[in-house]
């Protein structure tokens, strides 16, 4: 094994440099996705920060290329499910491992999210994301769609890797891909600040496919760095990798062996092992992978629950394509749904839903397919059972198959139902079809999708069809007044991470900060098995240090469940403190709160002794109160509050009675301006 | 004459309850407490030697009925009555009700109760003994009348609306112009009936920027009245104090010299015997002071009085009741520390909204330098009917600088208090304000500052934190793993 410099590639590095190393480096680096894509292709993305960074010593060490630790689903997720703030993983692994470039994975427009976002917002979240290589795909490979990305990736001095998305279909051919490197090669003004990555994420690259893809693009661009990162779906990802290397790409994706399952990428032992006893160098630590491999395996165990149902390679996906993250959770969902038994049957639909659609299968298009194709399969077993199912099979495999797509050739009958297929297909298909994520790779579907999408509008809709890329389509959002908008639903000034989480996901965003406001950093402080599962019997404790103290929690007991409510005594440092947890049952008295504006709030706790005031006596519905006038008064602890109406307006409504005691924020009055 | 007193009924609860009793009990005198419905199992009722319940939870019922109280203490061979401060404690009516019961009041006389309960009374004997008073008109009964009047005196707003029988910031409404006043003349109408049950009303120039300077005076029954130096007690909010100390740093040694041998001088004037306070207001820009009231009760700064002189206010109260002459004279007192006093008040920090509820933990600091009077304990309820005052941490060092450093440490590092809110994090901002730390401050300073002093609370306590990761903990122990996870 040759002696390589240590620490090769680090944060700070500028673009050229790292691409001069890469060109100059007589071996091929490894980037490790083991806190990422393994995690988001066989674990759901549950993989939480509080065990991956038990690695992140070992990657300091382990001479990688980089790490996949960020981006994807695992943004999402991170916020929706692990209650992780993607900010605080980049602070942690940071921490842990400051050599290490860490790589993020953005889906151009769509950045962390599942639809377009305008060009401001774009920029905006680019530039204070602390992230050193910068994999950004598009599941149209529309590279006009990356403009705004590139620009200001490139502009920070960090490394941008276009990707281009892979798949196998008659239509992908080299010279396709040729034309997509180009435009990323124009885009990008040349080879010598960049690394192209051929982003095989469903795991269907043969290995002479990939050989004859990089071979060519070799030839087109000599000086050009290629990374490959592929997904073991199809049980070929060894040979593949290896001739991918062969072929001279400098750069591969892998990840711990003990992570590994069916879905993601290929173990990282076994492939350096595979590739040197072929006679290529590869730059990596073996002492130290060994070593995260193992710790791995401290906490995996953990993480049986977020696995896929559906275990094993699938070598079917060269025809259905799904995606590696898109696998187990399309599973979880049909679980979820109660159809896990019609998947063999979406996966057949959607092997002949992208021959008629073309696109490549990652997301988002990977859900539109999804929603779409297991819309109609439901459709068709709520409406007539298996028989239904397995007679939408057929008459797709007729007309894609047999007929060739010619609508024509079918009869009259079939006609009609192929024309009300895409009816019910999800908003997201529709818009896909009328350009609002950039052009389709291989143009537009034909026009009975057009009808069967839209009905009698579809002559209408078809011309609203765009051909731009959405960056030139998306006004700019307000990014002050969304600001401020947050900052009211807070009701305290929002945090510069709050608030971009809030313009990816502004619906899971309040619900992380809600979350964290409650329970604080728990997410980052209690193991796995306590996080999920907290304490199970009497003298089971878990103790951590946070913030430099001590602490250990130790159940005595948990009660029976009463009127919905279960009390918990716990040992928290050795003082007993009992919790009254309110279960789904629990009964619950609601409280209007006061919300917009004309909702008069309590200003305090308090009594309501007087509603009106002293001059004109009680104040009841339909009266018309003065700005300034005294409309009820509050009591509490012997002092009066006054509650003054905030305009001239008529009172639509009084929520509470005379002699009321009310919470602070508990709505009193609605006004209506005058 | 001496009466000897051995048992004491305390007509009060939580804190003053509690510091009276604390007294007792080293006098040997044992004690009486009286509850409300709501208090049962109060702080104060398990201080006391016994607890008698006396009604429900509105005050009228329990602890503003008089006849119950002294039927209470009559009939539990009580010999005395101390009143404790707020409540009955300035009330003129009970005290005489006390003595024609046969019981000794432990106050002044119901006679210096009623004049100085009435202000423009008080503000006439001030004027009589060449205290200098505020200008102000008594008896307001319209808006009108208080236009004349600042029209005939050249008095500017603001001006300040006070109960004639008021005190602790009930029925005082400041006014800051003319479309405020029918509003605030109403308000302080209302407050003035329901807190004191009487609504006479007067209004005076309001001193801007001003300190609230008080002087500490004991007056025997044998003619020694003296003074125990002055207190500073400007930081209020809502008209209430929060923050006291002793002495003033707003004073030379001639100004404290001359204000407190004022306030020994009216005290004279008006026959005062046992603990009171002449409270001035203390124009920091003309370094004049202006008489405000005599406050005929146990005051709750008392405390920092205590910790500089080392005398026990309550004792001396209890002396005087029983007609003993004092053992000390004027020069005997030498004030040698200096003493801080905050009030932890169950209320929102930053609203002040009230905030009641059951004390899930109290964990009470320590430490060199510290005490303190607690009305509550671990477990007890604060409920909605009474005063948001529950506990008062007092400390003491050789300067100023070290008594704010003891009140730091107490207030930051030992003081635990769950299950209500309460104002500390607003103590602990204006303890560490340069210009709290720099004695430069007004009535003010906490309405002016508050933005600043909001953003000085701590955003997160470590413990606090780590209350939420056991709450999370308890909260899946019991529910199990998480749709949402």
């Amino acid at each position: 094994m040759k002696n390589f410099e240590k620490k090769m590639f680090r944060p700070g590095m500028r673009p050229a440099d790292i691409v001069k190393k890469l060109r100059e480096l007589d071996a091929v680096a490894i980037t490790c996705t083991g806190m990422r894509d393994a995690g988001q292709s066989d674990y759901k993305n549950r993989h939480r920060i509080y065990d991956l960074k038990t690695l992140a010593p070992y990657y300091e060490e382990m001479n990688l290329f980089s790490s996949e630790c960020h981006g994807g689903a695992r943004w999402h997720v991170g916020v929706m499910n692990r209650r992780e703030d993607p900010f605080e993983e980049i602070d942690i692994l940071r921490e842990h491992m400051p050599s290490v470039m860490l790589q993020t994975l953005i889906r151009e427009t769509n950045l962390f999210g599942y639809r377009p976002y305008p060009k401001n917002v774009i920029e905006y979240v680019v530039q204070r994301v602390d992230i050193d290589v910068w994999r950004c795909f598009s599941f149209l490979n529309d590279v006009r769609n990356m403009r705004a990305v590139a620009e200001v990736v490139m502009k920070r001095g960090r490394l941008f890797q276009p990707a281009i998305s892979f798949t196998q279909a008659e239509w992908t051919t080299n010279d396709y891909y040729l034309s997509v490197v180009k435009d990323i090669v124009d885009l990008c003004a040349g080879t010598d600040e960049i690394v192209l990555c051929i982003k095989d994420m469903a795991g269907v690259g043969s290995p002479e496919r990939i050989s004859s893809l990089v071979d060519s693009i070799k030839q087109a661009y000599p000086d050009l760095v290629i990374q490959y990162h592929r997904h073991a779906t199809d049980g070929l990802a060894m040979p593949a990798l290896l001739a991918a290397a062969k072929a001279g790409a400098k750069v591969l994706d892998a990840e711990e062996d003990s992570l590994t399952r069916f879905y993601g990428q290929a173990p990282i032992l076994a492939l350096q092992a595979y590739l040197e006893e072929s006679g290529i160098n590869v730059l990596l630590d073996r002492e130290m992978a060994e070593q995260a491999v193992q710790k791995v395996r401290e906490w995996i165990g953990h993480y049986e629950w977020a696995e896929s149902p559906f275990k094993g390679f699938d070598h079917t996906v060269t025809s259905h394509r799904m995606p590696g993250g898109a696998f187990p959770s399309s599973f979880e969902q049909a679980e979820k749904g109660g159809f896990l038994h019609l998947m063999p049957s979406i996966l057949r639909v959607m092997s002949l839903y992208n021959k008629i659609v073309k696109y490549f299968d990652v997301t988002p298009g990977s859900q539109i397919t999804w929603v779409t194709c297991s819309g109609i399969v439901n459709k068709y077993d709520k409406e007539k059972g298996e028989a239904g199912v397995q007679h939408v099979i057929k008459l797709l495999e007729k007309f894609v198959e047999e007929k060739n797509q010619d609508l024509k050739a079918m009869t009259q009958e079939e006609q009609e139902e192929l024309l009300s297929l895409f009816a019910t297909a999800p908003g997201d298909f529709k818009n896909l079809i009328l350009g609002g994520y950039g052009k389709l790779p291989m143009g537009w579907p034909d026009e009975w999708v057009y009808r069967s999408a839209f009905g009698d509008e579809w002559k209408a809709k078809l011309e609203t069809r765009k051909e731009t890329s959405p960056l030139e389509q998306l006004q700019d959002d307000d990014l002050e007044q969304i600001r401020n908008d947050l900052g009211v639903t807070l009701g305290r000034e929002a945090s510069e991470r709050e608030f971009i989480l809030y313009l990816m996901h502004p619906k899971d965003a309040l619900g992380i900060i809600e979350f964290r406001e409650k329970y604080g950093d728990t997410p980052l402080v209690l193991p796995t098995n306590v996080w999920r599962e907290g304490l199970k019997n009497p003298g089971d404790k878990v103790e951590f240090v946070f913030w430099g103290q001590p602490y250990c929690i130790e159940l005595v007991s948990i009660g029976a469940e009463h009127d919905g409510l279960i009390h918990v005594v716990m040992k928290v440092n050795n003082k007993t403190r009992v919790y009254t947890i309110e279960t789904p049952r629990a009964k619950k008295v609601e409280i209007r709160m006061a919300k917009g504006e004309g909702e008069i709030g309590a200003p305090i706790n308090g009594n309501v002794w007087r509603i009106g005031n002293p001059d004109r006596g009680t104040i009841r519905e339909g009266d018309i109160v003065h700005k300034g006038e005294e409309i009820a008064n509050l009591e509490a602890m012997k002092m009066e509050n006054a509650l003054l109406a905030p305009f001239d307006g008529v009172v639509k409504e009084i929520a509470v009675k005379l002699n009321d005691s009310v919470q602070e924020g508990q709505l009193l009055f609605v006004l209506e301006k005058k | 004459m001496e009466d000897k007193i051995r048992k004491i009924l305390v007509a009060n609860r939580g804190v003053p309850a509690a510091r009276i009793m604390h007294t007792c009990r080293d006098l040997k005198i044992s004690t009486v407490a009286v509850y409300s419905t709501p208090d049962r199992l109060s702080h104060h009722v398990m201080v006391a030697d016994s607890g008698v319940h006396i009604g429900d939870a509105p005050p009228a019922e329990s602890y503003l009925n008089k006849e119950k109280i002294i039927d209470t203490a009559l009939r539990e061979k009580a010999d005395a009555i101390h009143p404790g401060w707020g409540f009955l404690a300035e009330n003129a009516e009970f005290a005489r009700m006390v003595q024609d019961a046969g019981l000794i009041w432990i106050g002044p006389e119901p006679k210096v109760l009623s004049q100085m309960g009435d202000k423009i009374e008080a503000k006439k004997i001030a004027v009589r003994a060449n205290v200098p008073t505020i200008p102000g008109i008594s008896d307001v009964k319209s808006v009108k009348q208080i236009k004349e009047w600042m029209k005939h005196d050249q008095v500017e707003y603001p001006i300040m609306i006070k109960a004639s029988s008021g005190g602790g910031g009930k029925g005082m409404v400041k006014v800051e112009n003319e479309s405020e006043l029918p509003n605030a003349l109403e308000q302080a109408r209302s407050e003035a009936r329901k807190a004191f049950g009487d609504d006479k009303l007067l209004a005076e120039k309001y001193i801007e920027r001003g300190r609230h300077i008080e002087v500490q005076i004991v007056a025997d029954k044998h003619g020694n009245v003296y003074h125990l130096c002055e207190r500073e007690c400007t930081l209020q909010r809502r008209n209430q104090k929060i923050i006291e100390e002793a002495p003033s740093p707003s004073l030379n040694d001639s100004l404290r010299h001359e204000i407190c041998f004022t306030a020994v001088r009216l005290m004279r004037e008006i026959g005062y015997t046992t603990a009171g306070t002449v409270e001035f207001i203390f124009d920091s820009s003309t370094k004049k002071f202006y008489f405000l009231e005599v406050n005929t009760r146990l005051q709750v700064e008392h405390g920092v009085t205590e910790l500089i002189t080392g005398l026990d206010i309550v004792e001396l109260m209890i002396d005087v009741a029983q007609g003993r002459e004092f053992a000390f004279s004027q020069s005997d007192v030498h004030p040698n520390r200096w003493a801080l006093e905050v009030r932890i008040n169950a209320e929102d920090p930053k609203t002040f909204a009230p905030s009641f509820g059951t004390i899930t933990r109290l964990q009470v600091p320590t430490g060199p330098g510290v005490r303190i009077y607690q009305g509550v304990y671990e477990g007890a309820d604060i409920p909605p009917y009474y005063d948001s005052l529950f506990m008062l941490l007092l400390t003491a060092g050789r300067n100023r600088d070290s008594a704010i450093r003891a009140m730091d440490r107490t207030l930051s590092r030992n003081l635990r208090i769950e299950g209500i809110k309460t104002i500390t994090p607003l103590l602990l901002a204006i303890i560490r304000h340069r210009a709290f730390q720099a004695g430069d401050f007004s009535t003010k300073f906490i309405e002016n500052h508050m933005d600043e002093l909001i953003s000085m609370f701590r955003v997160r306590d470590a413990q606090d934190e780590a209350l939420k990761i056991a709450e999370y903990v308890a909260r899946i122990s019991a529910l199990g793993p998480q749709e949402w996870m």
